[in-house]
């Protein structure tokens, strides 16, 4: 209960509500978006750099090995799960399924973010490896959607125009994967001596650039909810609630099965639960073109996310301190 | 003053590649890509600021061509409309320097 109040109450929670209460009332507040997005690379940077520190330290063996697998596999089944689900209880038709279903698989960095500042404030420690985790867990469900559609249509949709390896490109070097692991490898490169030398730019003013972040994710999570609810039926409403408490219990059994710590495991539930908005649905507009944005993008972004930052983090928090054998 | 044709295509920035792959395949080797900042299709209200992954922001292709060049194209990118969001319209437009297009 203390840590849902203290997530609850925290200054990101708090922004990212204020960011959608006025979108939900039609401010026209806005943050400029190339502003918006040169604070998401900043973020990625930071914790990339971060993990790499840490990663530095000898935190890196087989255990982390194994969850790094565990973790694709992961991302690689979850779509098949969600898949399964919207089908049999929403209207939602194939391809917009396996849309959903790969947004649903993949993970939502800012939420992993949100996730580690909740953590830390619930006293748990986290590796940095769980950095390259949440970018490897980014491309599987991609692939598992494509799978799924091309094993349903028979063959792949051949779109007038296309080049060869453009949505290897737009998956494997979007802007997540390449900032993200980039920093993690320049982080572990450089270890604590180069930390030092940028710290005053990527640690210190990081709670206030991720405030700054999450006000604009509120902002970008109404507008979004606003323009695109009436795309949605109550039972993909509902899916966009459960999803994450189910990818969050199997992610459990998986953390449980590798005997990760609860900071780590808490981390690996919230990447499971979270549902991703920037990689994917950029990679669903080139391989799956007929599917509806409205659909995935109002459910990732204003159903799940918000659920995940405002009651999810808590009970994943919870959770990992329940299954974890460090637990107390 | 000469008689060519204008293409004007609005259509989802995530597609606007495979449609100037189109042009270029015609011939149509000059145009312009603008972005669109908000609007209104179907039963969907979109803007550039709403999508953190910007991929729902849409852009405005604008080429001026030949008769030959631009109905080259147009079969494709009808194709292209087949699974992407977007718009297209052509018609005669006059232009100073006709050895441009």
């Amino acid at each position: 209960m203390d840590i849902a109040i203290a997530t609850l109450l925290s200054p990101i929670v708090l922004f990212f509500l204020l960011g959608l209460a006025a979108a939900l009332l039609k401010s026209q507040m806005t943050i400029p978006e190339a502003f918006a997005k040169g604070l998401a690379i900043y973020l990625m940077m930071s914790i990339g750099l971060k993990g790499g520190v840490e990663i530095s330290k000898g935190d890196l063996g087989w255990d982390a090995g194994l969850v790094m697998i565990s973790a694709v596999a992961l991302s690689f089944i979850l779509p098949v799960i969600a898949y399964s689900f919207l089908r049999f209880t929403t209207r939602l038709n194939e391809v917009d399924s396996a849309a959903v279903a790969a947004h649903y698989g993949s993970i939502s960095i800012v939420t992993f973010v949100a996730a580690q500042q909740a953590i830390k404030a619930a006293g748990l420690e986290t590796s940095g490896y769980l950095v390259a985790v949440a970018a490897l867990m980014e491309v599987p469900a991609i692939i598992s959607a494509l799978v799924i559609v091309h094993r349903g249509a028979g063959r792949s949709e051949n779109v007038a125009g296309s080049d060869r390896g453009e949505l290897a490109r737009e998956v494997l070097l979007n802007a997540s994967v390449v900032v993200l692991l980039g920093s993690l490898i320049i982080g572990w490169v450089t270890g604590e001596a180069g930390m030092k030398k940028v710290s005053p730019f990527f640690v210190d003013p990081f709670q206030g650039v991720l405030c700054l972040f999450l006000l604009d994710m509120g902002l970008s999570a109404g507008r979004g909810l606003r323009n695109g609810w009436r795309q949605l039926g109550p039972g993909t409403i509902v899916f966009g609630i459960y999803m994450p408490l189910v990818s969050g219990l199997i992610a459990a059994a998986v953390a449980a099965l590798n005997g990760m710590e609860p900071g780590d495991a808490a981390l690996l539930i919230t990447l499971s639960a979270s549902a991703s908005y920037i990689a994917v649905p950029a990679a669903m507009r080139l391989a799956l073109p007929k599917a509806k944005p409205s659909i995935y993008l109002t459910l990732s972004l204003g159903i799940t996310f918000p659920f995940n930052l405002i009651l999810g983090l808590p009970l994943y928090i919870w959770l990992a301190k329940a299954i974890s054998p460090g637990a107390v | 003053m000469h008689i060519r044709h204008r293409l004007e295509l609005i259509i989802e920035r995530m597609a606007a590649r495979r449609a100037c792959n189109i042009l270029e395949g015609a011939g149509l080797t000059g145009y312009t890509v603008l972005p669109a900042i908000s609007g209104f299709g179907g039963v969907t209200r979109w803007s550039r600021d709403a999508d953190m992954s910007a991929s729902s922001d849409m852009v405005i292709i604008i080429s001026i061509g030949a008769d030959a060049q631009v109905r080259a194209a147009l079969s494709e990118l009808e194709n292209l409309l087949g699974s992407h969001i977007g718009v297209l319209s052509f018609g005669e437009v006059q232009v100073l320097r006709p050895g441009r297009f």
